[in-house]
């Protein structure tokens, strides 16, 4: 006996070539992104594993981990043979073989050397967003779906969520500008003359003079982007916790506060946690945030280095990956001398990026299979 | 669980019981504060833009005031008509050079690519060769070393041989159009040449004097039609070096009244200063430097601008033989030409002609009629910042602000990529959701959600490192020649930005309307089945249009994305502030552009704080700001009117 349902199909329509045509034609569509978005990533590990890779232990080039970005000084020596050197080496070997001894010397900036101080920077800008966006974000969300009830104030919120998240990168970037890097509150002895307004305190002076570009303008800008994709996560992960935990803990006389630490945060957690690491892959991702309020192309030093304490640190300025990388696409002609740099700091890009998304597609699934109720 | 609902047994007289209920309220204000926090920065963005944007009419509208009271506006009427008659001349030799270009099209190929394999070999053999030029050179009376010549002679053969038989970089450039004798007798040519020798080898001479042979013969019969030409061209003479002289006149007035009103202020400085000084001392020290400050007389402009009033007679004339040139070019053009791009130019010229003629028509009436002492209004600055077809800057003639270049830059590259990611995004959405099996969506949906976290600084690299290279490289083939705009003469232009664009945008809208898709409920689906309907028609008549809506938002939260995306377009667009030549037909899209976003990015680095130029900026950003906020709300708008079948 044959299916009835095919047997009706069969009898009624005879245009089994039609469908078959216009699901071939939908199929290569998707497909041909599928094929082109694989392309891409294989181009990129094409150019960029052999800069990471090495054929002898321990396989992987941990230099172009862990130096610092220099210039590249690439000349002929009196045997015509080609060397290219990073700025550091090119002094010694001109000590022991005299300038006379240098062809055609080229120089490429920022080429040479490894990539530390931009991974430095881009990590510690992640780091210290996520955490002023989860604190912020993670609140709000509680407030939302906890302690809101219908009303303007939770309409122009959510009003705001909506279009915070599809404000243009550049805007942010505007409005780090102007607010953190321009009159963002400092404490200060010397109030400078550009200073909105200083506050006398008697033993110092609260003056709106900005962050200038610093680690801190930076984190906080990247953060006021990530903060509605948080919201919105965390609000959903929120929600998802059964509304019996919470009725069960309020009948048994514990105060709304105590309800949602002990009985709501702890099971919303994971999910929050989970989203949290996809937004971090994108604040990782943004260039056009940082150009003004954060980052620089080049650095001598480490973040860390020459500057008094933690609040040291946060005022200095970073190198960050994908600025690194836009300095590199867009002043420096490709050339076979700036192609390590350049697809080498691409690919370990890449490879941070999507070690994020994939740790955060596998959370969200073991989270799911987890906690169910 | 268990251990929650063990410890959440509170005690009677327990802390939470009687303070809890207290600090309830505080807990709750302090969540609703940071929920607040959202509604504070978009505030904040709105403020700030404003704040730093709205000084910007003011400043322009007085350096718009400085620039009509010096006079240079006053030239720039007359210096419209030099733009448009160099345009117009302009299209009559590229439509002359089309012309020759294309009877000589194989000579110039051939001879191309000869001298392509010499730039290879040249290249290979360049670093040894240049140290040897440059010890040749530095090695005086007594000679080289022999041992260090004799080195680098080596080297430079051995390198030489490795390039004749290709093996460094993409391997020797291929000569389709040359014979395989030629080829040969061109390599062996190299392959013999003196290291320090320079000379162009025979075969690359003897195809440039081919080709030139051959122009000189395609432009035989062109001869009369050159001669109009440069007729029309010669006959901006006068209207030239009037423009430069009285520009220079115009200048130097300007100047002076920048320098006075700098002065002007230091001295007003000074003096707010003076009466919060102590001593009587300071105090005239103070006033001295004040009286100081000022070294130049205010600028009467009338009296400045008298000696270029002076000559509207010969403005008169140097118009009068714009117009007369272009009577006569009109009769002396001829009506045809063979090839089709010279014709296009050609058209374009005809078509041109009567608004190039009124233009002309209109300058004297509108020379007259000036007047230096006319007021700008705050209208006419905000009308010019918006319909501003320039946006020069950092020139030491005027800068303007016209925001028109940048929003067709960015309009025509949204349009490239929405025309690519609308039809890709909503058909593989429509594949994947409703034709395909298990297997291949559980494939296809995280390779698009992958792509989607490509962050696009990389993305941009890659236009430049590859597709931008790849597309010139493809437009150059013979067999593309029939694309318009095709060879694109800029690597980077709107067609690469816009192609990274759609790829940005396709996940955007894939995942959106793939949720469209499946927010239509079962029953939909189910009974168009139940009534006999074929699975494509279930699909298409039931399915999407009832998630339509849904799709349409999709596509608009994409634009949104396109139009707000930085880095891509800074990297690959080719960055030329300038309207693309809407006479190259399609080609259009093969030019550079810049964008709203772009420009940010680019100048307010450069900028001098509080600058006009810095809030210009700013006031883009605030346009850019609204543009995308339009169109988010009209996509929310959207969801919600026709939101179907949803409990």
């Amino acid at each position: 006996m044959e299916n009835p349902e095919q047997l009706i199909r069969k009898g009624v329509h005879h245009d089994g070539l039609k469908e078959g045509l216009v699901k071939a034609f939908l199929g290569s569509l998707t497909w041909g992104i599928v094929i082109v978005a694989l392309l891409l990533f294989g181009r990129i590990c094409w150019d960029g594993v052999p800069v990471l890779v090495k054929p002898d232990f321990p396989f992987i080039d941990v230099a172009f981990l862990t130096e610092k970005t220099e210039t590249l000084h690439v000349f002929d020596d009196a045997n015509a043979e080609r060397h290219s050197l990073p700025a550091s080496e090119y002094y010694q070997w001109v000590d022991e073989h005299g300038a006379d001894a240098v062809f055609n010397a080229q120089t490429y900036s920022y080429s040479g050397g490894g990539i530390a101080g931009p991974i430095v920077g881009t990590a510690l800008l992640t780091l210290l967003s996520i955490i002023l966006a989860l604190f912020f974000g993670v609140a709000a969300a509680i407030y939302l779906s906890e302690y809101a009830k219908q009303g303007r104030f939770i309409n122009l919120v959510r009003l705001a969520i909506l279009n915070l998240a599809g404000v243009p990168s550049i805007v942010f970037g505007l409005f780090g500008f102007a607010v953190f890097v321009l009159v963002a509150p400092v404490f200060t002895d010397v109030p400078s003359d550009r200073s909105l307004f200083a506050i006398p305190l008697g033993f110092t002076w609260l003056s709106f003079q900005g962050w200038n570009s610093s680690l801190i303008a930076g984190s906080a800008t990247l953060a006021c982007m990530m903060l509605p994709v948080i919201i919105t996560a965390s609000e959903e992960s929120l929600r998802a916790v059964p509304q019996g935990f919470r009725e069960a803990s309020l009948a048994l006389g514990a105060t709304r506060w105590h309800t949602i630490r002990k009985c709501v945060l702890p099971f919303a957690m994971p999910g929050i946690l989970t989203s949290s690491v996809l937004s971090l892959a994108r604040a990782a991702g943004e260039t056009a945030p940082i150009m003004f309020t954060a980052a620089v192309a080049a650095k001598d030093d480490f973040p860390w280095e020459g500057v008094s304490g933690p609040l040291g640190v946060l005022q200095s300025q970073v190198q960050a990956l994908p600025y690194h990388i836009y300095t590199l696409a867009a002043r420096i002609p490709t050339s076979e001398y700036t192609q390590r740099a350049q697809y080498g700091s691409v690919f370990v890009f890449l490879l941070m990026i999507f070690m994020f998304s994939t740790l955060s597609i596998v959370l969200r699934n073991r989270v799911r299979s987890k906690l169910k109720w | 669980m268990s251990d929650s609902s063990s410890s959440s047994t509170v005690p009677a007289g327990h802390p939470f019981r009687r303070k809890g209920r207290g600090t309830d309220g505080l807990f709750k204000a302090f969540f609703a504060g940071n929920a607040g926090l959202t509604v504070v920065i978009l505030v904040l963005i709105i403020v700030f833009l404003v704040r730093e944007g709205a000084g910007f009419f003011p400043a322009y509208r007085g350096e718009l005031e400085l620039y009509r009271k010096a006079g240079l506006e006053f030239v720039d009427i007359a210096r419209k008509d030099l733009t448009a008659h160099e345009q117009m001349s302009s299209l009559l030799n590229r439509a002359y050079y089309a012309q020759v270009n294309a009877a000589c099209r194989r000579e110039f190929q051939r001879s191309q690519e000869a001298t392509q394999v010499v730039g290879y070999i040249d290249d290979a053999v360049a670093p040894p060769r240049s140290a040897l030029e440059r010890v040749t050179e530095g090695a005086g009376e007594e000679g080289a070393p022999a041992e260090l010549l004799k080195s680098l002679n080596a080297r430079y053969q051995s390198l030489l041989a490795d390039a004749l038989a290709g093996r460094p970089g993409k391997g020797l450039p291929p000569t389709p159009h040359l014979s395989d004798e030629e080829r040969a007798g061109l390599l062996q040519e190299l392959g013999a040449r003196e290291p320090l020798s320079t000379d162009e080898p025979a075969l690359v001479i003897a195809l440039q004097e081919q080709l030139a042979a051959k122009q000189a013969d395609a432009s035989e019969p062109l001869a009369g039609f050159r001669e109009t030409i440069n007729a029309f061209a010669s006959a901006s003479e006068d209207l030239d070096n009037l423009i430069y002289e009285t520009g220079e006149s115009v200048k130097a007035t300007k100047e002076a009244a920048t320098l006075h009103e700098i002065e002007v202020t230091k001295r007003d400085t000074l003096l707010a200063a003076v009466p919060g000084t102590k001593g009587a001392e300071e105090r005239a020290q103070l006033e001295a430097d004040a009286k100081a400050a000022v070294t130049t007389e205010p600028v009467d402009y009338r009296a400045a601008l008298q000696p270029v009033l002076g000559r509207m007679g010969e403005f008169e004339a140097a118009n009068a033989r714009l117009a007369a040139a272009l009577g006569e070019v009109k009769a002396a053009l001829p009506s045809d030409l063979a090839d089709e791009k010279a014709q296009r130019y050609l058209a374009t010229f005809r078509k041109a002609e009567d608004e190039y003629g009124r233009e002309l028509a209109d300058t004297m009436p509108k020379m007259q009629a000036w007047d230096f002492e006319k007021p700008v209004g705050l209208g006419a600055t905000i009308s010019g910042f918006i319909t501003g077809r320039d946006w020069i800057t950092g020139g030491e003639w005027q800068d303007f602000y016209g925001i028109v270049p940048l929003f067709v830059g960015s309009l025509i590259i949204a349009l490239i990529a929405l025309s690519l990611a609308i039809p890709l995004g909503v058909g593989a959405a429509i594949y994947t959701n409703q034709l395909a099996g298990g297997r291949q969506q559980r494939f296809i949906k995280p390779t698009i959600e992958f792509l989607q976290a490509i962050p696009s600084v990389v993305l941009g690299f890659l236009g430049i490192a590859v597709l931008g290279t790849l597309l010139q490289e493809t437009s150059m083939k013979d067999s593309f020649a029939w694309v318009p705009g095709f060879p694109i003469e800029q690597r980077l232009n709107m067609f690469t930005a816009g192609c990274l664009l759609g790829l940005m945008a396709i996940p955007t809208i894939f995942s959106l309307s793939e949720d469209a898709l499946n927010n239509v409920p079962s029953a939909f689906a189910e009974a168009s089945d139940a009534l006999g309907a074929s699975k494509l028609q279930t699909v298409f008549r039931v399915v999407c249009p009832a998630a339509i809506s849904g799709i349409l938002a999709a596509v608009l939260l994409g634009l949104g994305r396109v139009i707000g995306e930085t880095m891509v377009v800074l990297l690959v667009a080719g960055n030329r502030i300038e309207i693309p030549d809407f006479t190259e037909g399609l080609g259009v899209f093969f030019q550079p552009a810049h964008t709203l976003t772009g420009i940010i990015a680019q100048e307010l680095g450069e900028v001098p704080f509080g600058s006009v130029h810095y809030r210009a900026l700013f006031v883009v950003g605030m346009v850019l700001f609204f543009i995308v906020l339009a169109i988010n709300w009209s996509a929310q708008r959207l969801l919600h009117r026709f939101r179907i079948g949803q409990d």
